[in-house]
């Protein structure tokens, strides 16, 4: 096909493009509203990030569009029309236009101005709370391992038992969720333990490195109570892919609420009815390799799914079950890694499980916490996060094997850790 | 030339026996032609056939990438395969595709364009592809081995790519293998700038030069300027990872940042290093389908430039997110929106090239024109990550990975595919068809689109780079999915494209001179050229100076039959030995580096571990290196001399040694 007879249709293209897009936009709105759409900011930060991305981007398409008229005209209009005008004399060899070189590098950087100002303005804005919040900053600190995240709360103050019974407090931290106070800027130190991370949150701010002996930072703001999916965006690894988490924010009183929750002791569950102790070996759905482990139904709202998580259950709880995966839980080496405050429990190299119960998510925000995707997860680490340090150096490094009751035991025990 | 045709060792007239070792090959045709070869167009040849080769390597890896992201959840590949893909399709579209096939063209044209007959070292021009070829093999060897190819991304992150986190070898052979690369580069471009220096013909100033040999001048610039700073990075990783040096080992206080550093203050030239020969090539074409000039020459050569110093500036813009601070921060900003302008400007000189011309639009116009619209995109979408704070939404994103592909695609590729349609007829003496030609242009162009246009918005959707799985539940299904089936697109027109070269290198249509009626003085050239280049060093009177001579027959006429007389004087055409010391040398290379990098070191347990076979491969090979290097010194840089008919072919040789 000639350019002539392509160009001739390039309406009856552009309306079909146009019908195309316009369906498409309309039907699922595919583009815009995803839970990592930065087009969707729900904070200060990433509004004066999008607002400055949609600076650049009106300039680019400007300078594109009369450009590209320019260009297209040109090829329409200079085009040799048939084989004699190919051979015709050659036009006249002119060199060039100094008037319309300079006026053209004039106007490139008048452009380039445009997005200077609210670039150099956006990059003071953003790179740390304004001073005049700093009083009202809250503070914590992620940390990134390979392939999760470790968030300390250094204002707050958690209890634990020790060995003789006696209440102690310790700093509090807590893993793969990272729940802050809705409408208070807070400010997050960024370290790593092992290789390089980069720690973001789409709809609340742009990304920052955690970076290995270099103390990064970012601040952040959520508007109102929301809840955020986020992941890391450096490459660090085998998991890398499957390294995410979420984001909580609450008001002021629920966020004390949870804070006054999550400092407490691990939940017992009081063993009234000795007749329930007898194990019951429950039925669990096997997964496919990554296969998915989100349901719609907590995807439609789920910061009520997250709350929902932090009440226990009325019913249903086997005590003795639970007692048996809490002996398990040290027998199978889970707690040389693993803390759980109040059952004894003080490893440090794994996510801290004193309420993983009360999670919306477990295995770094990759699966949805519930008893089949519990159990998906410690059967078989390696088929999940591929290459993850529980299979490797604990599974593997100790010759960890898991009976079906075995599992069954450990899982209704994390389940009831409220 | 004058340095070409004296020798510093046998000056004397003597003619003495040289000891066997120094013996040279004189094979016109074989195998041991093209390894013992020094001829400047053989080995572009091999350049831009290895290229070829590694770019339908790359390009499946591609593909294998794009059917992982088909679907949501998929478990086509494993993650661990997936670490591989991307890491290798990025080192070899990079390293082993863009890079040897702009040397290619650097070979094959840039002497033919200043009127040489060869390059200025043809022996080290052929160390450097040989020395290319191994640093391909030490690459690729992983693919075959337990350990696996290297899988830590191409930009190697430390401390990802210290022993502990990476314990195999695959790092060892990626870290070895770019070395080698560094090499070669810089060898080849040692090579270039002194040819294009001191080897134009008489009257070729260096404002009369095409822009293609201004292009590679810079390239060749940046090459050098560049390479030692990844090559400290590489040494330093390597140290780390054989003799436990602490240069990026965090546990002793090492600096992962400052791989970042040396790497992109590399790794930013570099782009420059792949795209400046595409915009060399972009402003040969259009002038030539234009039939006019290009519009303001000194303009583009000099933006050319500045492109070249300013590249060296902006480095940190690849590490907007790693807590710089925000003096850096603008700083970079700053300087990454100032590149733009002599980029921006070489677009408008283009289309002001176009304007007021006769646009006769044949494949390789249509691949330039194709160029101009889809390296605007890419271009106008880095102006956009200048701006640092949005950066930091877009960095790591597929927005960036759509953004460089509209440049190293849409840019360099399309560039690529328009010269050697253009050359073709130059090269091999055949014409390619249009209509195939066209054909696989749409198919590329639109697949290339549809495959990349979508990215930016998975990227702007918060879809993170190098990631091996995602949910359904993300948004980014529709976009993926509609890459993969532009990536299936864009791999037919490539395949059409291929098969098309293939086809004509065999059976084309032949062609005369000077098909395209064009400007530069290659294309005086009967095709194929002869060994020897040209009967008669032409003299240069204009800047596009077969246009010129095409205007002035007469003219020229009078003053190459005077030449050529001169030249008999002289003793005929000098030609240079062919050598097989530059491959003897390279495979040293080859023997040392699998020391190195592939074989594993003696136990340290042991005592005395040092005496391994790690050890005596590596000086094995160093020792093989080293005498090569000695022998080629010695058998120094001879020559003969032929006599020509009137019509161009050998009359005779004149094998004395020396002059």
């Amino acid at each position: 096909m000639r350019l002539s007879q392509i160009i001739s249709k390039f309406p009856r293209f552009l309306k079909a493009a146009a019908a195309l897009s316009g369906t498409v936009l309309l039907s699922g709105c595919f583009w815009l509203d995803g839970p990592q759409s930065t087009f969707d900011p729900n904070g200060p930060v990433a509004r004066r990030q999008m607002d400055l991305f949609y600076t650049t981007c009106w300039v680019s398409l400007f300078i594109f569009v009369v450009v590209g008229a320019v260009l297209a005209y040109a090829m329409i209009k200079f085009r040799a029309k048939g084989e004699a005008d190919e051979h015709a004399e050659p036009p006249e060899q002119a060199h060039g236009n100094p008037i319309v070189e300079i006026s053209l590098i004039g106007a490139s950087v008048l452009a380039l101005v445009i997005i200077a100002i609210p670039t150099l303005s956006g990059i003071w804005y953003s790179y740390d709370v304004p001073s005049q919040d700093k009083a009202d900053a809250y503070e914590i600190t992620a940390t990134g391992y390979q392939w999760w995240f470790k968030f300390d709360y250094p204002g707050e103050t958690a209890q634990t038992l020790d060995p003789t019974g006696k209440i102690i407090n310790a700093p509090f931290s807590t893993a793969n969720e990272l729940v802050i106070p809705a409408g208070r800027p807070v400010r997050i130190a960024l370290r790593t333990v092992d290789v390089i991370h980069s720690f973001w949150i789409p709809k609340l701010a742009g990304k920052v490195d955690m970076m290995p002996n270099r103390g990064n930072h970012l601040w952040l703001k959520s508007d109102n109570p929301g809840y955020y999916w986020g992941q890391c965006a450096e490459f660090c690894g085998e998991s890398h892919a499957v390294m995410r988490f979420r984001v909580i924010a609450l008001g002021p009183k629920e966020f004390n609420d949870w804070v006054n929750a999550q400092v407490a002791p691990a939940r017992k569950v009081a063993s009234a009815d000795q007749t329930q102790a007898k194990a019951q070996f429950a039925e669990y759905r096997t997964f496919r390799r990554n296969e998915a482990g989100y349901t719609s139904a907590f995807d439609a709202s789920p910061l009520d799914a997250w709350r929902a998580k932090q009440v226990p259950p009325v019913t249903g709880e086997n005590p003795a079950l639970i007692q048996k995966g809490r002996e398990l839980f040290s027998q199978k080496t889970c707690a040389s890694c693993h803390t759980i405050r109040g059952d004894g429990y003080i490893g440090v190299v794994g996510p801290e499980l004193t309420h993983v119960g009360a999670r919306s998510t477990i295995a770094a925000g990759l699966l949805e916490n519930n008893r089949d995707q519990l159990h998906r997860w410690i059967h078989a680490p390696n088929e999940v996060k591929p290459g993850n340090t529980m299979w490797v150096a604990g599974y593997l490094a100790n010759g960890i094997k898991l009976t079906p009751e075995d599992e069954d035991a450990l899982v209704n025990y994390l389940q009831s850790l409220k | 030339m004058e340095a070409l045709a004296k020798s510093d060792f046998l000056a004397k007239g003597e003619t003495a026996a040289k000891p066997l070792v120094l013996w040279r090959p004189t094979a016109k045709t074989g195998l041991l032609s093209w390894l013992t070869t020094v001829d400047h167009k053989k080995i572009g040849f091999l350049y831009g056939i290895s290229g070829l080769f590694f770019f339908i390597f790359g390009g499946f890896e591609a593909l294998l990438i794009r059917i992982q992201l088909a679907v949501p959840n998929n478990s086509f590949l494993t993650s661990a395969q997936y670490s591989e893909m991307f890491t290798m399709h990025g080192t070899t579209m990079i390293f082993l595709v863009v890079m040897p096939m702009g040397a290619a063209f650097f070979n094959f044209i840039m002497p033919l364009q200043i009127g040489a007959r060869d390059v200025a070292f043809p022996r080290l021009n052929a160390f450097s592809f040989w020395t290319f070829a191994v640093g391909a093999v030490i690459l690729n060897l992983g693919w075959f081995m337990k350990d696996g190819a290297p899988d830590a991304g191409w930009f190697g992150y430390a401390p990802l790519t210290t022993r502990h986190f990476s314990p195999t070898h695959a790092i060892d052979m990626w870290v070895m293998g770019l070395q080698l690369l560094g090499v070669a580069s810089i060898a080849a471009a040692l090579n270039f700038i002194v040819t294009i220096i001191n080897m134009r013909a008489p009257g070729m100033t260096m404002m009369r030069l095409p822009v293609f040999t201004w292009m590679t001048l810079f390239t060749s610039f940046l090459i050098v300027l560049s390479f030692p700073a990844i090559t400290i990075a590489l040494v330093e990783i390597m140290m780390d990872r054989l003799f436990g040096t602490n240069f990026f080992e965090v546990s002793n206080g090492g600096l992962p940042i400052l791989w970042q550093h040396l790497f992109w203050i590399f790794g930013h030239p570099e782009v420059y290093i792949l795209i400046l020969p595409a915009m060399g090539i972009i402003s040969e074409i259009l002038p030539t389908f234009s039939r006019k000039p290009l519009f303001g020459y000194p303009i583009v050569v000099f933006s050319g430039a500045s492109i070249g110093f300013l590249g060296f500036g902006v480095w940190s813009h690849h590490m907007f997110t790693t807590g710089m601070g925000t003096t850096a921060t603008a700083a970079f900003a700053l300087m990454t929106m100032a590149i733009a302008v002599p980029t921006g400007v070489k677009i408008f000189n283009w289309i002001g090239t176009l304007w007021n011309g006769h646009l006769t639009m044949r494949t390789p116009m249509i691949f330039a024109i194709g160029f101009l619209w889809m390296f605007m995109i890419g271009g106008l979408s880095g102006v956009m990550h200048s701006a640092a704070p949005s950066d930091a939404e877009q960095h790591g994103s597929y927005f960036i990975v759509a953004h460089f592909h509209y440049v190293l695609i849409g840019g360099s590729l399309f560039a690529l595919f328009a010269g050697i349609h253009y050359w073709f007829p130059l090269m091999f003496g055949r014409k390619v068809s249009e209509f195939w030609g066209k054909t696989s242009f749409w198919f590329v162009f639109v697949g290339f689109n549809v495959t990349f246009f979508p990215m930016h918005f998975l990227g702007m959707e918060g879809m993170p780079r190098r990631t091996f799985t995602y949910d359904g539940d993300m948004g980014w299904n529709v976009g993926n999915m509609t890459a993969t089936i532009g990536a299936f697109i864009l791999a037919i027109g490539v395949a059409i494209y291929f098969l098309t070269m293939i086809y004509t290198f065999f059976k084309g249509e032949k062609t005369s001179k000077d098909p395209w009626d064009a400007r530069t003085l290659e294309w005086s050239l009967p095709n194929p050229p002869p060994e020897y280049n040209f009967k008669v060093i032409p003299t240069v009177h204009a800047r596009d100076g077969w246009w010129y001579e095409k205007r002035h027959t007469e003219e020229i006429q009078k003053e190459q039959a005077e030449h050529a007389k001169e030249d008999e004087a002289h003793g005929g055409i000098h030609m240079p030995y062919q050598s097989i010391y530059p491959f003897l040398a390279s495979v040293g290379i080859l023997i040392g580096a699998l020391g190195v990098a592939v074989i594993d070191p003696a136990s340290t347990t042991q005592d005395p571990g040092f005496w391994g076979p790690k050890v005596a491969v590596t000086i094995l090979g160093g020792l093989i290196m080293f005498v090569s290097v000695v022998l080629w010194a010695l058998e120094g840089n001879d020559g003969y001399h032929i006599h020509l008919n009137e019509d161009g072919s050998i009359k005779s040789e004149d094998h004395h040694a020396g002059h």
